[in-house]
């Protein structure tokens, strides 16, 4: 992370440390509003994540009103700027990362005041914006592609039941993805965070997912009929000729296999390929098969079709 | 003989095939309708198999029995390979299992032919009429063509798919002729032709009702649409001698004379029972790589097949094309990144096509240095002696091409251990 610019702070009453905290991306952009109409330098403000406010003794709470010293004019930034913030609010910080209030307040307090390179990735800032923006959009891709359903045995037909582990926060864009795909199928996705059901018209949203969902996403995918037919078609339309694990292992992680029902597959494949059946595109269990040559016929041309 | 047991040969003999898209349909929604799937133009790789290819469809052949006799093709007349067909409902009701539960994004329908050329297509239409009439299926179809059909056929498939492909299979008229002999370049093309017509018109009806919306707001009364996602083929390489140059050049042909989204590059698979002419071992997979490479340049950053390759033969293995235009119009470099049109910008290696836009972007507020290519993750090592930033000049310049190439390509050097 960049040095904090420490310029100006003086230009602005006040130099006090502040506490401020935020649940959401709502409650962040309320909070940082004030604080930017207020004039406060990132460097003063220590930013929590939740609702409850912790007073640090030498703290002075910015969640309580702040005193608007000068009589500042609301802070507009371009609303795809806006976007991009709230995107990178998804990203969950790591260990040692920064987090994600902090970043994103450094970030607006410039824009606020016409630094457009704030954002742009050959800056320090931009750049781990950028790269929070991109993290979150190939997590909400991971979840389109590799969450799978499997039809809800509590429930009976025409609803499914999916378990995901997704990286950041991201369940609100798989589901409004997985409504457009499903129609008026009912379906449920649960994730060790949260967990949300669509009826066919509506989403319900729970903070914390039901504990029985996990269980049940488990029992709908040992139970799943089709889930053999899957499985062959995967090892089919393999071709062990042409051997690839680095690409494959990039574009899909290994986190996911777990949960794909050809995830245990693809080690024996492997194997398989390196030992020898490499050779042939064709899959070993094909070519075992009788074969049959076909006489040389004649096309009916469209004529006698 | 059994589902599962059809699935397995018949997904098995479509895996030939390359292309895998699933993009480029319009935006379709099954939110609060009947009937299932979507589409939004992107596509989406469900699984990865261990060739490092991408699962978006269901890619099966309707069946492997084959009147043809295509010597590189595993299911010509002459291959003592297993057999099967699917019926129409067989296909729909995989599609539909799998598409539930999110494992494909949609359908890719090919076949032999069998009994004759409309046959045969008439079956597949079938397969994707059933999908979208009766079950209200919007996700994606893509649809062989079988280039010798009725062009009333070819009319109906793409009204049902998001794209249509006719295969070329191989990059010149005389490969064709030894390899394919019961197949034609003229009908080939004629079928892209009418695919392009087709597509011109849809688009041409959809701009009109652009301009002036029919007054009912019943979709059947808009402009129908016909294969949206675009058309696109494959092109086999290493089952003859045909070289790069060719194959660019004809990929070249066809994206100008079909509009075609995409050529895709096979390297030829080694199959069972190869017949006699055809190569032992499959090409090196670097060589289809640099052919996407290259392919990608032309398409998409305004290269010409002759400014890739010279002359005949092959590109190189060792370096990637952009790199060895580069190394090879050295008069060219170094681009000054504060001046140069994006255009040239895009030429220097180891700058893809979304830094330049950025830098652009970038240049309007300041002057450019070298260490906003750090920030950007450019390919520094690469770049280095083609680049002019504000605080930087390359040192390389003086040295010639061949020396440049051989320490990008130099393997590291081997660390000395004290004993
Ligand atoms: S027409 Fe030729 S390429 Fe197509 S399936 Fe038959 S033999 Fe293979």
């Amino acid at each position: 992370m960049p040095g904090i610019d420490m310029s100006g702070i003086n230009s602005h009453a006040g130099t006090a440390a502040m506490v401020a905290s935020a649940v959401d991306f709502d409650a962040w952009r309320a909070r940082a509003r004030e604080l930017l109409k207020a004039g406060v330098h990132p460097a003063r403000v220590t930013w929590r994540d939740g609702s409850d406010v912790c007073d640090d003794l030498f703290a002075e709470s910015a969640d309580a009103p702040q005193p608007v010293i000068r009589n500042a004019p609301a802070p507009r930034i371009a609303r795809a700027h806006l976007q991009t913030l709230q995107r990178a609010a998804r990203y969950r910080p790591q260990g040692h990362e920064l987090g994600r209030w902090p970043l994103l307040y450094q970030t607006l307090w410039r824009l606020s005041r016409g630094d457009e390179t704030a954002l742009n990735a050959a800056d320090a800032t931009g750049a781990e914006v950028q790269r929070r923006v991109h993290a979150v959009k190939r997590e909400a891709h991971h979840m389109h592609a590799f969450l799978r359903f499997h039809n809800d045995v509590e429930t009976g037909d025409e609803s499914f039941i999916a378990w995901f582990e997704p990286a950041h926060d991201v369940l609100d864009l798989g589901a409004e993805h997985f409504a457009d795909r499903l129609g008026n199928a009912r379906f449920r996705i649960a994730t060790p965070q949260g967990g949300v059901e669509w009826d066919g018209e509506r989403f319900t949203y729970h903070a914390s997912c039901p504990v029985e969902w996990h269980a049940r996403a488990q029992a709908a995918a040992t139970a799943d009929d089709d889930r053999t037919l899957w499985r062959t078609y995967f090892v089919s339309t393999f071709n062990p000729a042409r051997l690839n694990h680095k690409v494959m292992t990039q574009h899909m992680p290994q986190r996911f296999w777990r949960h794909l029902s050809e995830g245990d597959l693809i080690p024996a494949l492997e194997a398989k390929a390196r030992h020898g059946g490499q050779r042939l595109a064709q899959e070993a269990s094909v070519g075992e098969r009788k074969g049959k040559a076909l006489p040389p016929g004649r096309l009916r041309r469209d004529a006698d079709a | 003989m059994e589902l599962i047991d059809k699935l397995s040969i018949l997904a098995d003999a479509a895996k030939y095939d390359a292309s895998c898209a699933s993009s480029g349909a319009p935006k379709r929604s099954s939110r609060g309708k009947a009937g299932v799937g979507a589409s939004d133009g992107m596509g989406i790789c469900h699984s990865f198999t261990p060739d490092g290819r991408c699962v978006s469809l269901l890619k099966v052949l309707m069946t492997n029995f084959c009147l043809f006799d295509c010597q590189y093709c595993v299911n010509r007349r002459s291959s003592n390979i297993p057999r099967a067909r699917f019926t129409p409902e067989e296909i729909v009701r995989l599609t539909l299992s799998f598409y539930r539960r999110n494992t494909i994004s949609g359908l890719f329908l090919s076949s032999g032919i069998i009994r004759s050329s409309d046959y045969t297509m008439e079956q597949m239409i079938e397969v994707a009429r059933q999908l979208r009439e009766v079950h209200e299926f919007r996700g994606y179809i893509h649809l062989k063509a079988i280039p010798e059909a009725d062009p009333k056929l070819l009319e109906q498939a793409g009204r049902y798919a998001d794209r249509l492909s006719a295969n070329v299979e191989l990059p010149t008229l005389t490969s064709l002729k030894t390899l394919a002999p019961e197949k034609e370049l003229g009908t080939i093309h004629s079928a892209m032709g009418q695919i392009r017509e087709g597509i011109d018109a849809a688009n041409d009806d959809a701009r009109a009702d652009a301009r002036h919306p029919p007054r009912s707001a019943n979709p059947k009364r808009q402009a129908p649409r016909y294969a949206p996602g675009g058309q696109s083929t494959q092109m086999i390489v290493g089952a003859d001698a045909t070289d790069d140059r060719t194959i660019l050049q004809s990929a070249q042909q066809l994206y100008r004379s079909f509009r075609l989204k995409r050529v895709y590059y096979s390297a030829f698979s080694p199959i069972p029972e190869r017949p006699a002419g055809l190569p032992q071992a499959a090409p090196p997979m670097l060589r289809e790589h640099r052919l996407y490479q290259a392919d990608f340049l032309i398409r998409t950053y305004g290269f010409q097949a002759e400014e890739i390759l010279g002359g005949p033969g092959n590109l190189a293995l060792d370096i990637d094309p952009k790199l060895a235009w580069a190394l090879n119009h050295r008069e060219a470099f170094p681009v000054d990144l504060n001046r140069a049109e994006p255009g040239m910008i895009g030429r220097v290696p180891g700058i893809g096509l979304r830094s330049v836009q950025r830098l652009v972007e970038l240049r309007r507020h300041r002057k450019i240095r070298f260490q906003d290519l750090v920030a950007l993750r450019c390919r520094l090592e690469t770049l280095k002696p083609f680049v002019i930033t504000q605080d930087y000049r390359p040192a390389d310049a003086a040295r010639d091409s061949q020396r440049l190439r051989e320490t990008m390509t130099a393997p590291e050097p081997a660390q000395l251990a004290l004993i």
